[in-house]
């Protein structure tokens, strides 16, 4: 999670309204035709399958220490070896499984459970609100975000569960952003301002005209962030303030591995391998997300031009 | 026209943040060399530095036999250079070349002469008379007196200074100077161990007033040592040069020291295997072997006073119960501990004190990982499920190690064990707050056996953490401590120790070696058992 | 415009009174404290409250805040509970370690991403366009502290080719300089140039596919020539605000890597900072680090007007 790993997303535009069933049908008949995107589906699957079903697919448990053991490469007992306490890395690394997933969807969840109602409500209000919220928004995006993970798990204490709320708060302004520069195109849109004329409550403008014209951009970046809160752990847990030990999260493996590459490469090869994998897997769908939901893609310049 | 003045505004946009980062650097490089120039000026007199390309540290300064710059590589970087004030390590490091103290302990930690030449106690053993070593200059010029001792004491037993070490000197009445040559200490009762106590280690290190007074103790240490202090850099690192005027007749060797701070120990590992540094202050106990057989570098271990050990919180339940504590201390198989965490470059012990030292005794009431006691002792506590929250820290590695192991022994007798793994001063605030079940650690650079039990095992001792109060070992430590005869005096804390390790006050596991590696090129440079590092006697042979 | 440069400055001027706030506030909550700190494994009670009260830390944190900005409004940062130094002097001399890794990792990005962006864009489909879709995807999945340790080990351990880890200041040696930044340099510019490319690459198709594009193949003009001249001036735009939010970000330290390189650097100051719990080098080295980020926000605003003559600022 280092600076340059923050992603950055222009998509801040808007689409125009379609019915969402067909929009839907539409959406995924690109999506299968994209080679990637069918290649990275599929490996999604694979590890759900891993994330629900580990415990039981592992030939041992994940503390299984033993000590004299140690550090053998691959063999037909330990498929990818034993790491420094004599542990099954291949049970570890599929166990590791949910815990990376789960980081990082809770993780990017509380991004936008967060981002999207603050981007919504900037954009839509606009004005004062829109300011103060933004303003906000900025605080946090000019704060270097490693720092401001680790300020945040220094003061809740470490743990998966703090982490991943860390993380969550660290790209929580990336979806604002983006949710409010949507919400600013698509609100000068005929069918909101129909909708207005109508006496519809903003409540309703924002749920049913809204909301939905906004979710490209966003489905688009929530792929893309799920791959960055899933390396944010890997990041995190390199400083020591990862999931907590025993507990397998692929970025803490591989931050333990690194000390015995020269002895055991498979001790950090195969976390690595978990990690490189599901990233490719959510960028390939993302990838053909946009090039489904969005295919005009304005880019920024327009929206940053009416609006900063 | 509008387009025109668009432009212009963004070049005066990019100029202004050009600007900023050339002030940015200009500011950077002026601030380094103000420092230095500056102080150093102040201080030798524009001394001249000792170059050090920073680059391959093979390449610097050939003067023959024993001279060049040694580059030392250190796990962090030093905070400040204050020895009163600093705790840590790598500021040790450094200041451990630039300082003296009263005495000093020599390389089987017996105390030797340093700053005094010798010293008298009087027949109650209360007064200690120190005769000052003749001939000894400051790195300033001005000449060493008795009066800096008592200053220096006197600032370390001054609360307002808030010096971490003052409890060294818990039995000193007065310190004062009797002439220049001269150093009187008073004391309140007898202290068999107050040369330990004073010189010890490097945070008792005798400076001079006027740094103290123009402030300059933080950023410019002068001393008594072989080496002064020419400048530090984030950069650079610490650069030190010679001593001409260093009382250890003909010594140190080399031109100068520069030390560089490199984080992560496999990087430093790497720096040391491609010659860009000729020393580092440890080795990850995994990589001793492979380099052993490595004939490009030498490693050198030496085993000190220094342990590993946890402790179980006694003022919660159920540690409070002394079977508790000692069903854990016998289901834990210390061994493979030791051989998870420190790869064999460390010995199991029950106790605190290593075998070889003078004041080891054998003591090992526990069988290993004895489950079928441990839980017989637990079901007659009445313990059942019983979770242990267990502080570690990360900024110490092996601590998450072996508690993973812990983890999987005590497992075998129904005990579960959560890890904590928190940031080192999250740790230190836990830890005195009390807010753990069991914390593990170790404690480094013990030399006399006060400095093994006092403090962490005397009901009121300053760092017992874990709430240990047993009234029989109270008085054995409160006689140890004034006990002039050393066969008396060993027995007495004999008699603690075993209490203290029955009682699983602290639960021992092991004492580590410490280890360093140096290139070939290096000799006269030893391990030293209390973590010191010693530049003085080292050459460089190009 | 000048309205707008001055409404930008003062929006600035408060995002950094939100920032110190957060800083001040975060840093109060952490457990432990800069004395606790010094004091080490051998804590004691007396000195450690008795030096708490001579860092004014058992004042209220209100007044504790509000005594920190007062001394800040006058450019006075305050000195390091760590080494005791200045702060302005202690995150001054961490610059230009910083800027020397950003625009080195910059560099690298650019080389890379420009060109692989282009070509994949031009040609979007082909094998080419896979290869480096695929190559950006691994730049962008490996950890930056894993690539780094690689790098060193084969470049510095088994090639020999370059020193492992440190920073030599230009004045220095201008050639040591350049070694000692190649693998930092690479390790953070194989990254941002993965998330570059692919900004590159989209921006490219987008103008690709406008109307004046088309025109111009339809007027039969060369394809190098419609590329040089209508595609790549409309590319830009988007390209520079990324690269803008990317030196951004470099500025303000990649800690990892610097931890990895020995790189002194700001990063590593504000992580020792955090971990010392030294409140005011953590406030100097974040101020700096959001300091740089709002400005390249304003000045590649102002680089729009630049390059692209529709955009106006009231």
């Amino acid at each position: 999670m280092s600076a340059p790993d923050r992603p950055l997303d222009l998509h801040d535009a808007g689409t125009p309204p379609v019915e969402h069933q067909s929009r839907l049908r539409e959406v995924l008949g690109t999506l299968v035709q994209n080679r990637l995107s069918v290649l990275g589906l599929v490996i999604l699957a694979v590890l759900i399958v891993l994330a629900l079903f580990g415990e039981a697919i592992a030939p041992f448990e994940l503390n299984d220490i033993d000590v004299v053991n140690r550090l053998q490469g691959p063999s037909g007992d330990h498929w990818f070896g034993t790491d420094d306490l004599g542990r099954d890395v291949f049970s570890r690394v599929i166990i590791a499984a949910r815990v990376s997933l789960q980081v990082g969807f809770i993780a990017v969840g509380i991004a936008l459970a967060a981002g999207v109602p603050i981007g919504l409500v900037a954009g839509f209000y606009g004005r004062g609100v829109d300011s103060v919220l933004m303003r906000l928004m900025d605080i946090l995006f000019s704060f270097p975000a490693v720092l401001l993970a680790i300020a945040i798990l220094a003061v809740l204490g470490p743990g998966l569960r703090n982490a991943m709320i860390a993380i969550g708060i660290v790209y929580t302004p990336i979806f604002a952003r983006i949710t409010r520069g949507s919400v600013l195109s698509v609100k000068q849109e005929v069918y909101v301002r129909a909708a207005r004329s109508l006496g519809a409550s903003d409540a309703r403008i924002l749920r049913r005209h809204i909301l939905p014209n906004v979710l490209a951009p966003i489905i688009v970046q929530t792929s893309l962030s799920l791959a960055f809160a899933i390396l944010a752990e890997a990041a995190l847990s390199f400083l020591g303030l990862g999931v907590q030990p025993p507990e397998p999260a692929w970025g803490r493996m591989l931050a333990d591995g690194r000390r015995f590459f020269q002895d055991a490469p498979w001790m950090a090869i195969f976390p690595g391998l978990g990690i490189l994998f599901t990233v490719m897997a959510f960028n390939f769908v993302g990838d053909g997300l946009r090039d489904a939901l969005d295919p005009k893609q304005k880019s920024v310049i327009e929206s940053r031009g009416q609006t900063t | 026209m509008k387009k025109k003045r668009n432009r212009v505004v963004a070049w005066i946009g990019i100029v202004l943040v050009l600007a900023m980062i050339a002030t940015a650097c200009g500011g950077g490089e002026e601030v380094d060399l103000g420092d230095a120039a500056v102080t150093t000026t102040a201080a030798t007199g524009g001394g001249a530095t000792p170059t050090t390309s920073g680059s391959t540290a093979t390449t610097s300064g050939d003067t023959g036999g024993g001279g060049g710059v040694l580059v030392a590589a250190q796990g962090a970087e030093p905070d400040r250079f204050d020895p009163h004030l600093t705790s840590a390590y790598a500021s040790f490091q450094v200041l451990e070349n630039v300082y003296d103290t009263l005495v000093q302990p020599g390389a089987d930690l017996q105390m030797e002469p340093a700053l005094a030449e010798s010293w008298t106690i009087s027949t109650d053993n209360l007064t200690w008379t120190f005769k000052m070593r003749e001939g000894v200059k400051w790195h300033n010029g001005r000449d060493f007196v008795a009066e800096d001792v008592a200053y220096s004491f006197n600032r370390i037993l001054d609360p307002d200074v808030g010096a971490a070490n003052a409890w060294r000197f818990g039995s000193v009445e007065s310190v004062t100077a009797v002439d220049d040559m001269t150093l009187e200490i008073k004391l309140n009762r007898p202290t068999p161990n107050l040369l330990v106590s004073i010189g010890g280690f490097k945070g008792m290190s005798i400076i001079p007033k006027e740094i103290v007074d123009d402030g300059t103790i933080d950023t410019f240490p002068i001393g008594t040592g072989p080496f002064k202090f020419v400048s530090f850099s984030p950069g650079d690192g610490v650069v030190l040069e010679r001593n001409d005027d260093y009382w250890r007749e003909g010594l140190p060797y080399l031109d100068g020291v520069q030390f560089v701070a490199i984080p992560d120990p496999t990087v430093k590992l790497t720096n040391l295997q491609t010659g860009e540094v000729h020393w580092v202050d440890s080795v990850p106990p995994e990589q001793i072997e492979s380099l052993e057989s490595d004939s490009g570098v030498v490693v050198d271990r030496a085993s000190g006073g220094d342990y590993h050990y946890f402790a179980l919180n006694q003022n919660r339940e159920p540690f409070d119960d002394v079977n508790v504590r000692r069903a854990i201390a016998m289901a834990i198989d210390r061994d493979e501990i030791t051989l998870a965490a420190q790869f064999g470059a460390a010995t199991a012990n029950q106790a605190a004190i290593p075998q070889g030292n003078f004041w080891y005794e054998a003591i090992a009431p526990f069988a290993t990982s004895d489950t079928a006691q441990a839980q017989q002792l637990l079901a007659d506590a009445g313990v059942e499920d019983l979770t242990i929250e267990f502080l570690v820290t990360s900024d110490f590695p092996e601590t998450v190690t072996q508690a993973q192991v812990i983890s999987a022994q005590l497992a075998d007798i129904g005990v579960t064990v959560e890890i904590r793994d928190v940031d080192f001063t999250t740790w230190l605030a836990d830890e005195a707050e009390g807010n753990f079940d069991a914390f593990m650690l170790s404690w480094i650079g013990n030399i006399d056996p006060d400095d093994f039990y006092y403090a962490q095992h005397h009901s009121t001792g300053g760092f017992n953490f874990q709430g240990y109060a047993n009234p029989e070992v109270d008085s054995l430590l409160d006689a140890a401590r004034v006990e002039t005869d050393q066969g008396a005096r060993k027995a007495l804390y004999d008699q603690a120790a075993a209490l203290i390790i029955n009682d699983a006050s602290y639960i021992y596991l092991y004492n580590p070696d410490n280890i360093s590696a140096w290139l070939p090129d290096v000799t006269g440079y030893a391990v030293r058992g209390d973590n010191a590092v010693r530049f003085e006697e080292t050459q460089l042979n190009r | 415009m000048t309205g707008f440069v001055v409404r930008r400055l003062i929006q600035v001027l408060l995002a950094l009174l939100g920032v110190s706030i957060i800083v001040f506030a975060l840093i109060h909550l952490v457990p432990g404290d800069p004395v606790r700190v010094a004091l080490g494994t051998r804590f004691d009670q007396e000195i450690y409250d008795r030096l708490v009260q001579r860092a004014g830390l058992d004042k209220p944190l209100l007044e504790q805040y509000f005594s920190w900005l007062s001394n800040a409004l006058t450019g006075d940062l305050g000195v390091s509970f760590r080494s005791g130094r200045p702060v302005t002097a202690v995150v001054l001399e961490r610059l230009p370690a910083t800027i020397t890794l950003a625009f080195g990792a910059l560099f690298v990005a650019l080389v890379i991403s420009i060109p692989v962006g282009i070509v994949s864009a031009v040609r979007s489909g082909s094998k080419l366009d896979y290869v480096a879709t695929a190559a950006s995807q691994v730049g962008v999945s490996v950890p930056d502290f894993w690539a780094g340790i690689m790098y060193i080990l084969l470049f510095a351990l088994t090639l020999s080719w370059l020193p492992p880890s440190g920073y030599v200041s230009f004045a220095e040696s201008p050639w040591e300089w350049v070694r000692h930044l190649v693998l930092p340099a690479v390790t953070v510019g194989l990254i941002s140039g993965s998330i570059l490319t692919r900004f590159v690459r989209s921006a490219v198709l987008e103008a690709l596919n406008q109307d004046y594009v088309r025109t111009a193949r339809a007027k039969g003009l060369p394809e190098s020539r419609i590329i040089r001249k209508h595609v790549l001036p409309n590319a830009w735009i988007p390209i520079v605000t990324v690269i803008g939010l990317q030196l951004g970000f470099l500025l303000g330290g990649v800690v990892v890597v610097e931890v990895i390189f020995a790189w002194p650097g700001l990063g590593r100051l504000a992580l020792i900072a955090v971990q010392d719990r030294d409140f005011t080098v953590l406030q100097g080295a974040v101020l700096y680090i959001a300091f740089m980020f709002l400005m390249i926000n304003l000045v590649v605003d102002l680089l729009y007007a630049y390059l692209d003559p529709r955009v106006k600022y009231e």
